[in-house]
């Protein structure tokens, strides 16, 4: 009889999982169907061609294997972004300071790069990322001093502090670490030995791709599978039970915007060390915005963090070839992109859609 | 006497539970009608059916004779019928007449006219005989007349039958007395009273006729002078005692928890806990009674190092631990059933392993180095899960899917499962859970003071802690008396320290 | 760069244009009391404002007069916060994230309007873009000091402080107001009364959409006639500060207004004197964190202060914590 009881209970555990699995995937196939949708009617508004303009899309994004391989160039900074979101979004912090962690950290690998010369690559290199990633990690300080000391939502402080590190960059460029030759506003150039190795001749793929994907794998191991990762993710569902427990509340949430600011810092780093080689003012068009709303979609999870990052970072290379095969402006992305995180946030959808398919399994 | 209100038939179901099954009632005019039965027995849905916030399955209702159909409080009021919930709905910022007019405030041109709403509060105050500062912030005011306020709400709107839900479990003794009073006056001017409650002694004082639930049933209505206690504990639970005493002798040990002069503040800075002196020793369950906020809360917070401490030393075992971490209490040997076991005893969106474990994880062999160890877990959670009775799919589930008994029974496989804690402070472990699930928890707190750990046990409900503990202490005001060891004159004693704390003190002793 | 004479920062044209740069942001501190009084703590006024500031020239450009810019702003802005609503109440979406995302959207949409309607990236200044003209008050105008600080502003200016009586008058005086804050501080209280929740938190959210309308109008046909892709600068976050400096009533939060409003008033005079703008700049950001900071120690101090007076319950500290925790 008790065999029986267990089978039952397994029986019913896999019901509920598939009709999880099952309304998740057509949650977001309906809301991705939904963005495109509206997307072409804006187009179609116009008075464009929307195939034509999904098409160019999807051919500049993956049309050869040279463009995938931009794609996946511009997917690292997504998926770092991404994962910078969800870190903190996991510990329940509304992380809105990413744009201005990632100047710091871009920053912060710049001054290194450019600084120091004729190191080896094997330390210049990883000098350039502890740079980054304490740049960014440092600059959540003054938000995390509110926060602990005074209880201040981390909500506009970390806001605030992305007007202040653009500014804060622009002037760095403009006064003490200007570089008169360069073309626009910008530092000097990074010494060749900071510069990330490329990976295909043709594109500005590089190592840093790869170790985006390795940083998903470790925060998805760092959060499901380690003590601090549970503290973490407790403290997020419930911070007064996981206080009534024991677990270092405070910690937790100094850890989750440093650890948040520190990931996406390594992106600007990235970004710096791996496409620009120069710092550049404004060099961002919103890449922390892009990984809060990646983090959205993924419901935080580091590994779904990776097709959220990818798809934007196809947007994103897309949209310029679309614009110039068809006129259609690359800002309809920006809409695609905004209709897509609204629609995500509705959960009426998703909860229909298990209770149906669980009763369609029985 | 004319009828004020019946129903006829009346089932509501909700998922799993019948609710009200086929329940009828007859209810005089200028009666106060109590309506008796355990948790869950169905009294909130029947009033809540005549209030107009459910509609029935089935079944009929009138008032005064008429055929109703209530969609939503608005009709109920038209009607003549009025509500006060047991958790007032008054906005704490207004004062006591912008709340009890709220709603159907007087105008002037499109503004409040606030002198006349002052006025016509006052009249309606006057004219049932209730004391009332209208112009006081409703934050300022006692519990009593934060109550008194609710029901002149009702009745500025013109209400004739009014619906009390357990309108004394907030009150102390001397408020219920007053409210009392007030009820008597307002049946002598001819409205009615449904007044809903599990306390039998006041039942009995205050109301006409009883009418008995149990299981969504209408068991029977009897004359206040036809019947006693005993009948009606029988009728509500359907056997011959009402939970009789569950402790039997205890071994007392040494003193393990020791608490000396400990004074705290509650969230609005005021002093909660006012110099408080308690021992609890090895193998006893110390029972602490009181109504609700006269500081339990706060008392248990700054124990487990949740509070800080204004002044005073906490002592397990000797050492002192109110300047430590909650975790080092913990590992001192504290284990710790919240009162809140949504707000604090658990994560509901977090699976239950991840919610039987927060005392464990970090060491072995749940953890290795940085790593969660999740076989062992996995283990772990079901041996909890079977020893504790859980009701659940696996220890993969969604803790918010359980019932609150299982939430309950999570937390206490959590606290007490590993049988290390060498003091157990339980804050209403038993509230608002099914009564299996109740029995089963009491059951687990004698074993463990049988097992030589010091229990306390902090509960509003007086009949458990009566039913459980050794010794019992009293919160009153932000103090603890203490109301000795348990025998037949205990229920008079912790009665009177609930009530008047300190004054009756000397008596006592 | 160094010798900057006070005085000759510190003029009354300075004040004059503290007023008018706090005026946006007072708008949308206005509309986000409302929401804030029914519960709802919306971010997404950052977005309501760009669209409201873009709407208002494309309004313009079409009509030929700032009316019709206003109406165009207006007619656009409750749109989007009907969306919202839509999103929050009927759809059940986190009010935060659908907030964010609004924001996300709002950049996105005036981006892709500015280039597909009015052909340009960036920034759009045109000439057909007709802007508000100022009012000079007779008599006050030639009052000295006065004159100097009241007359001469842009009609929005003046329309954004009668709104703060308004808003007070409307949420403390009025029956609608008593049920509305109701909803946000003690929503059972509502229900019992039979006022509708939702309906409140529609009205609330409109409301921001409303005045932010007014605020985005400001910032592009007042003063500056152009739409920036970037003009708002965060004012719609400027707000959200303010409402919680001033505990969501409405004179406090003016208060809190006029604090930014200074200093971006300072931070255009400081470039002036050859200060860096980047550094300048900063100051209004620098500025709002300071202010959460300080009103955060003003609290605690009044907090400490009734320590001991055990029975005597500090009002402002017990409604405070309605403040919404993110």
């Amino acid at each position: 009889m008790k065999s029986g009881s267990e089978k039952k209970k397994r029986l019913a555990s896999w019901k509920e999982n598939f009709a999880d699995v099952g309304a998740q995937l057509f949650n977001y196939l309906f809301i991705l169907l939904a963005s495109l949708l509206i997307g072409a009617i804006v187009i179609l508004l116009s008075g464009k061609d929307p195939i034509a303009a999904y098409v160019a899309l999807f051919d500049g994004a993956f049309g050869s294997g040279l463009k995938f391989a931009d794609t996946l160039d511009r997917t690292t900074i997504m998926i770092l972004a991404g994962i910078a979101g969800s870190i903190a979004f996991r510990t329940n912090i509304i992380n809105l300071g990413l744009e201005g962690q990632l100047y710091i950290g871009a920053f912060a690998a710049a001054w290194v790069g450019f600084t120091f010369h004729g190191l080896p690559s094997y330390v210049h290199i990883p000098l350039c990322i502890l740079a980054g990633v304490l740049g960014g990690a440092l600059w959540t300080v003054p938000v995390i001093y509110l926060k602990l000391s005074w209880n201040i939502p981390v909500l506009v402080p970390t806001l605030m502090m992305n007007y202040i590190a653009i500014r804060f960059t622009e002037y760095l460029i403009a006064f003490p670490f200007r570089d008169p030759g360069a073309p626009m506003a910008g530092s000097p150039r990074l010494a060749q030995s900071a510069r990330l190795p490329r990976l295909i001749q043709g594109s500005t793929i590089n190592i840093g791709f790869i170790l985006a994907i390795l940083i998903a794998i470790i925060a998805f191991w760092f959060l499901f599978k380690t003590k601090t990762g549970y503290e973490m993710r407790m403290v997020g569902l419930n911070k007064d039970f996981a206080a009534a427990a024991g677990i270092p509340v405070n910690r937790s949430y100094i850890l989750a915007l440093t650890l948040s600011g520190g990931t996406i810092g390594l992106g600007g780093a990235m970004m710096i060390m791996g496409f620009f080689g120069r710092f550049l003012g404004g060099f961002s068009p919103g890449y922390g915005w892009d990984g809060f709303m990646i983090a959205i979609i993924a419901q935080n999870h580091p590994i779904g963090v990776l097709p959220a990052a990818l798809f934007y970072g196809g947007l994103a290379n897309g949209a310029m070839a679309m614009q110039s095969a068809t006129g259609v402006p690359q800002a309809v992305v920006a809409m695609v992109k905004g209709t897509l995180v609204l629609s995500v946030t509705v959960k009426v959808f998703i909860e229909g859609m298990r209770k149906r398919l669980q009763q369609w399994v029985i | 006497m004319p009828e004020a209100l019946s129903v006829k038939s009346i089932t509501k179901t909700f998922p799993n539970v019948v609710a009200n099954d086929n329940v009828s009632l007859f209810v005089k005019k200028g009666t106060i009608r109590a309506i008796v039965g355990e948790n869950g027995a169905g009294k909130t849905t029947l009033m809540n059916i005549l209030y107009g916030l459910y509609q029935p399955d089935s079944g009929q209702i009138f008032i005064k004779g008429e055929e109703v159909k209530l969609s939503n409080p608005r009709d109920a009021i038209a009607r003549g019928v009025g509500m006060v919930h047991q958790h007032f709905k008054l906005v704490p910022s207004y004062t006591l007449a912008q709340n009890i007019a709220l709603g159907v405030e007087p105008k002037k041109g499109i503004f409040v006219n606030q002198d006349r709403l002052n006025q016509s509060v006052q009249a309606i105050a006057q004219k049932y005989g209730f004391e009332i500062n209208e112009k006081e912030v409703t934050l300022d005011v006692s519990v009593g007349e934060q109550q008194r306020a609710e029901i002149l709400k009702a009745l500025y709107r013109g209400v004739d039958i009014l619906i009390l839900d357990e309108p004394t479990a907030v009150l102390t003794d001397m408020e219920t007395k007053e409210l009392f009073v007030m009820l008597r006056n307002l049946v002598e001017q001819g409205i009615t009273i449904l007044f809903i409650s599990h306390k039998l002694r006041e039942v009995l004082e205050i109301s006409d006729d009883i009418s008995v639930m149990r299981n969504g049933k209408l068991i029977g209505t009897v004359n206040r002078d036809e019947t006693d206690e005993c009948q009606l504990a029988e009728m509500m639970v359907g056997r011959e005692t009402l939970g009789g005493r569950m402790r039997k002798g205890a071994e007392i040990g040494d003193c393990i928890l020791h608490v000396e002069g400990l004074s705290v503040l509650d969230n609005r800075d005021l002093s909660a806990v006012k110099d408080v002196d308690l021992e609890l020793f090895a193998g006893e369950i110390l029972g602490g009674a009181g109504v609700d906020g006269n500081g339990q809360e706060e008392f248990v917070e700054a124990i487990l190092g949740l509070r800080p401490i204004v002044s005073g030393k906490i002592r397990i075992d000797g050492q002192e631990i109110q300047d430590l971490t909650t975790r080092e209490i913990r590992e001192a040997g504290v284990a710790y059933i919240p009162s809140d076991r949504y707000r604090s005893g658990v994560a509901v969106d977090a699976v239950v392993w991840e919610n039987m474990i927060s005392g464990e994880y970090y060491s072995p062999p749940l953890s290795k180095g940085m790593s969660l160890v999740l076989p062992e877990i996995q283990d772990l959670s079901k041996k909890l899960i079977d020893s504790f009775q859980v009701m659940t799919p696996g220890p993969n589930a969604k803790t918010g899917t359980l019932s609150g008994g299982n939430i309950q029974r999570v937390i206490a496989g959590r606290e007490l499962g590993l049988e290390k804690a060498k003091v157990v402070i339980a804050s209403q472990p038993t509230r608002g859970i099914d009564i299996a699930g109740a029995e089963a928890i009491r059951k687990m707190l004698i074993n463990y003071a049988n097992r030589g750990a010091a229990v306390f046990l902090i509960s509003a409900d007086l009949d458990e802690v009566l039913a459980l503990s050794d010794r019992i202490v009293v919160f009153y005001e932000g103090k603890v008396f203490d109301a000795g060891y348990y025998d037949e004159g205990i229920r008079q004693r912790v009665g009177k320290l609930m009530t008047s704390g300190e004054d009756c003190i000397d008596e006592i002793r | 760069m160094g010798n900057i004479d006070i005085r000759s920062v510190l003029t009354l044209a300075l004040i004059a244009s503290s007023f008018r740069m706090a005026t946006p942001i007072i708008f949308a501190t206005m509309g986000g009391i409302f929401s804030s009084h029914t519960g709802i703590f919306n971010v997404a006024m950052e977005g309501f404002l760009l669209i409201g500031a873009f709407f208002a020239v494309y309004g313009s450009v079409q009509t030929g007069s700032p009316l019709g810019g206003m109406l165009f702003a207006i007619v656009s802005c409750l749109l989007a916060s009907l969306i919202f609503a839509i999103l929050h109440l009927e759809l059940k979406a986190n009010p935060i994230i659908v907030g964010l995302g609004m924001n996300i959207f709002a950049i996105g949409m005036t981006n892709y309007l500015l280039t597909a309607l009015l052909d340009s990236t960036g920034v759009y200044k045109s000439n057909l873009i007709i802007g508000f003209t100022q009012i000079q008050i007779p008599v006050i105008e030639t009052v000295p000091v006065l004159g100097d600080l009241v007359s001469g502003h842009f009609p929005l200016v003046y329309i954004a402080f009668l709104t703060v009586y308004v808003v007070y008058l409307i949420l403390y005086k009025t029956p609608f107001g008593f049920h509305l804050r109701s909803v946000g501080e003690k929503i059972d209280a509502a229900e019992s009364i039979g006022v509708n929740p939702k309906k409140m938190k529609y009205y609330g959210l409109l409301v921001s959409g409303l005045l932010c309308a007014f605020g985005g109008t400001f910032l592009s046909l007042s003063y500056l006639n152009l739409f920036g892709e970037g003009m708002v600068a965060g004012r719609g976050w400027l707000a959200l500060a303010a409402i919680n400096f001033g505990g969501m009533r409405p004179v406090p939060s003016m208060i809190g207004c006029l604090i930014f409003g200074f200093m971006d008033a300072l931070a255009v005079r400081l470039q002036q004197f050859g200060l860096p703008s980047q550094v300048v700049l900063m100051l209004p950001y620098a500025t709002t964190i300071i202010v959460l900071l300080v009103s955060a120690i003003i609290a605690r101090k009044k907090r400490m202060a009734g320590i001991g007076k055990q029975d005597d319950v500090d009002v402002s500290v017990a409604t405070s914590s309605k403040k919404v925790e993110v």
